[in-house]
């Protein structure tokens, strides 16, 4: 029987890479079987598409299709750039996404820091169910329970004895739209963090003890070096999408008096795309949003690199 | 850490008890329904409170003593410790350390240091950093923590490493940091959770005379817990022998191997294992004779005295003799030889004795030709080496 080396038999690092691929050379097609099908939906789904781009260059007409229609140039873009709305749509976008990461980013991770403090196992798994069933609510219905919560009528103004309409003020809406994304997302965000948790060492954290480490102590010292690589890996993931702020909900919390504060590019594109049928235009300022994401996915992961002894993405 | 040291540590340990509660559910499912026949308790570690993992523990360590705890897997050992050190709650008893109660103290206040099995080294911090993580927290000056961190470095032969983060390191210097960074803290008591468990027997060997000469260099008081007999032998001023959560035994070394205290303490210590007989014991006047399998010896005068001393009679025992003072002899107990492994200096001779497997240890030197499977061989033992457990409570009938 032939003999087939370890992918990774100790020794040097060129020696562990020349066993890695003898190896796949040894069973290439096992690596076919399950790779083809994620390459396959790879490219049909995500670079297949990537040809629409070429919308964005044209004065498209569905009749004529991309190839048909009348070629632009850069038009769009600039119409978008020069448009008096342009900074309002991206300060809006920026100022949303910005302040979503910087409230919405740690929230998970104290979340998992608090829930791995939880000795009883049975108490930590109620109160976990209780954290995740938030994200299972829908975009909209969540923006439901939101409007009726803060209608003059609601919930909140029963508690003030107010009748303040926040959904109509542009001042409220950045804290309605984070507060709610935190409350429904973080439960179900902190699972990736109390799973790293989980690998935090327990005599480390009984050595801490004994050498005399508070709570805070222990976390710096035990816990956020178990976790500090996923923590990282999630932060160059969130600023990569950061400009990608889902139109659906800002759409749904949108109020006609709100709009100086709701009105982002991605519900822009919306309206300039699906609702005037404007698709070049839409696609532009798509495209547009997506380049400053790759830009900061690729500046924010270099940065970390530096910062983290060569580790990043 | 310095051996001019003047703190005294005494510690002791008074009736202590440790009870793993029930969690919900789990008593309501234990419970027996009223109309059910009871059963009778298998593992009498389960009781109506939880599970009992320690009780009765009563111990006094006295100042600069190395004691070992020493048993199988699950006989409260390690939770002995980690009550000492404040890691597990006591649920009954007192704990005293340099004559204050210590129960509700935390850890820190102690003045314990504890050197864990896996090492227990922050991974992201180098290994000057790790030794002086306890100091710092402390906030002890600068130059203080360095001297500190540097004279223990000096100790364990470590300096050169230093800078270096432990996952550079090799087992037995990730050990010796674990070790560094306890005695830095120059702890009135240091507690060793298995230390060398991790590391192979060559390793653990040599860190084993590491320890013994460390023990001699900064001179405190040493709760040593291992399930390795030899490490117990070895390192121990006392042993502590416990089983399903009671000691067995406590003695120095030698005493527990001459004269171990039941037939558990006799099957632990010693390697290889004690071989047992179903045997008679004889009671003529103030002399006692053991028989078995038509062989008669006379206790020694030491034995004689201590079983006239408890009035023991006439009665079926079980006798325990060690292997390596069981003689091939010409005549004597009849048994087949099953095994014979060469060690060296010495051949372990496995025979079936009327059923019993025994194991005799023959130096090469008094060898008079080879053992093979099927030989008829004798053997015998004297009367100082035979130890007498009765049948009926397992517990050596000289005590």
């Amino acid at each position: 029987m032939k003999k087939v080396p370890e992918p990774a038999a100790a020794g040097g690092g060129s020696s562990k890479m020349h066993n890695t691929l003898v190896y796949i050379r040894q069973h290439w097609q096992l690596y076919v079987l399950f790779m083809l099908p994620a390459f396959l939906l790879t490219i049909i789904f995500r670079y297949i598409p990537m040809g629409g781009i070429a919308i964005a260059f044209t004065e498209y007409n569905p009749i004529r299709g991309i190839f048909g229609s009348e070629w632009v140039g850069f038009e769009h873009f600039q119409r978008f750039l020069s448009s008096p709305d342009f900074m309002r749509y991206l300060m809006n976008t920026l100022k949303l996404s910005v302040f979503g990461l910087l409230w919405g980013f740690p929230a998970p991770i104290l979340l998992a820091f608090l829930l791995n403090r939880i000795m009883s196992a049975k108490t930590k798994q109620k109160i976990q169910l209780v954290l995740y069933m938030p994200n299972f609510i829908s975009v909209i219905v969540l923006c439901g329970i939101v409007r009726i919560l803060l209608s003059p009528t609601g919930l909140v103004n029963s508690l003030l004895g107010t009748s303040t309409n926040f959904m109509t003020m542009p001042s409220a809406f950045r804290t309605i739209y984070i507060a709610s994304g935190i409350w429904q997302g973080a439960g179900w965000a902190s699972i990736i963090y109390t799973a790293a948790l989980s690998n935090a060492s327990k005599e480390l954290k009984e050595a801490a003890v004994i050498d005399g480490a508070n709570i805070i102590q222990q976390i710096k010292a035990v816990e956020w070096p178990a976790i500090k690589d996923t923590v990282l890996i999630q932060f160059i993931m969130s600023v990569g999408n950061i400009m990608s702020v889902g139109f659906e909900k800002a759409y749904a919390l949108q109020t006609d008096l709100n709009l100086n504060a709701s009105e982002i590019i991605s519900t822009y594109v919306y309206k300039k795309g699906l609702l005037d049928g404007d698709y070049g235009f839409s696609t532009a300022v798509g495209l547009f949003n997506t380049v400053i994401n790759v830009i900061l996915l690729i500046s924010m992961n270099a940065l970390v690199k530096k910062m983290n002894e060569g580790k990043g993405i | 850490m310095c051996p001019e040291s003047e703190s005294m540590a005494t510690v002791q340990l008074k009736n202590i008890k440790k009870v793993y509660p029930f969690i919900s559910g789990e008593q309501k499912k234990n419970k027996k329904k009223a109309d059910e026949p009871e059963k009778k308790k298998v593992n009498l570690q389960i009781t109506d409170e939880g599970v009992v993992a320690v009780q009765a523990f009563d111990l006094d360590i006295a100042d600069k003593e190395f004691i070992v705890l020493v048993g199988p897997s699950g006989c409260g050992k390690s939770t002995t410790l980690r009550m000492v050190a404040g890691l597990e709650e006591i649920s009954g008893g007192q704990l005293i350390i340099d004559g204050k109660v210590m129960n509700d103290v935390a850890p820190k206040d102690r003045d314990i240091a504890m050197v864990f099995q896996n090492y227990a080294l922050y991974p992201h911090m180098t290994v000057y950093e790790n030794m002086a993580f306890s100091l710092k927290l402390r906030k002890e000056p600068k130059d203080v923590i360095d001297k500190k961190v540097r004279e223990a470095a000096e100790i364990l032969d470590i300096t050169q490493y230093l800078e270096r983060k432990p996952k550079a390191l090799s087992g037995g210097q990730r050990q010796r940091v674990a070790i560094g960074r306890a005695i830095v803290r120059d702890p009135k008591v240091m507690l060793m959770d298995e230390p060398l468990s991790n590391l192979d027997a060559k390793l653990r060997n040599e860190m084993r005379a590491e320890i013994i000469k460390l023990r001699q260099r900064i001179n405190t008081t040493f709760m040593y817990v291992t399930h390795d007999q030899t490490e117990a032998m070895t390192l121990g001023d006392r042993i502590v022998i416990m089983k399903d959560g009671y000691i067995q035994q406590i003695g120095t070394p030698q005493e527990v191997f001459d004269h171990p205290a039941n037939l558990f303490v006799a099957g632990f210590i010693g390697m290889p294992v004690m071989n047992f007989f179903d045997a008679e014991l004889k009671r003529d006047g103030k002399k006692y004779f053991v028989e078995v399998g038509g062989y008669r010896t006379e206790l020694d005068a030491e034995k004689e005295a201590r079983l006239a001393a408890h009035d023991v009679q006439s009665q079926p025992i079980t006798l325990g003799v060690r292997p390596e003072h069981t003689d091939v002899a010409d005549a004597g107990i009849s048994a087949k030889v099953e095994v014979a492994e060469m060690m060296g200096s010495s051949v372990h001779l496995h025979v079936n004795a009327g059923g019993r497997d025994v194991i005799i240890i023959v130096p090469t030197i008094d060898m008079k030709g080879n053992y093979k499977l099927g030989d008829t061989v004798h053997f015998t033992f004297g009367g100082r080496v035979a130890h007498v457990f009765s049948k009926e409570t397992d517990k050596n009938l000289e005590f």
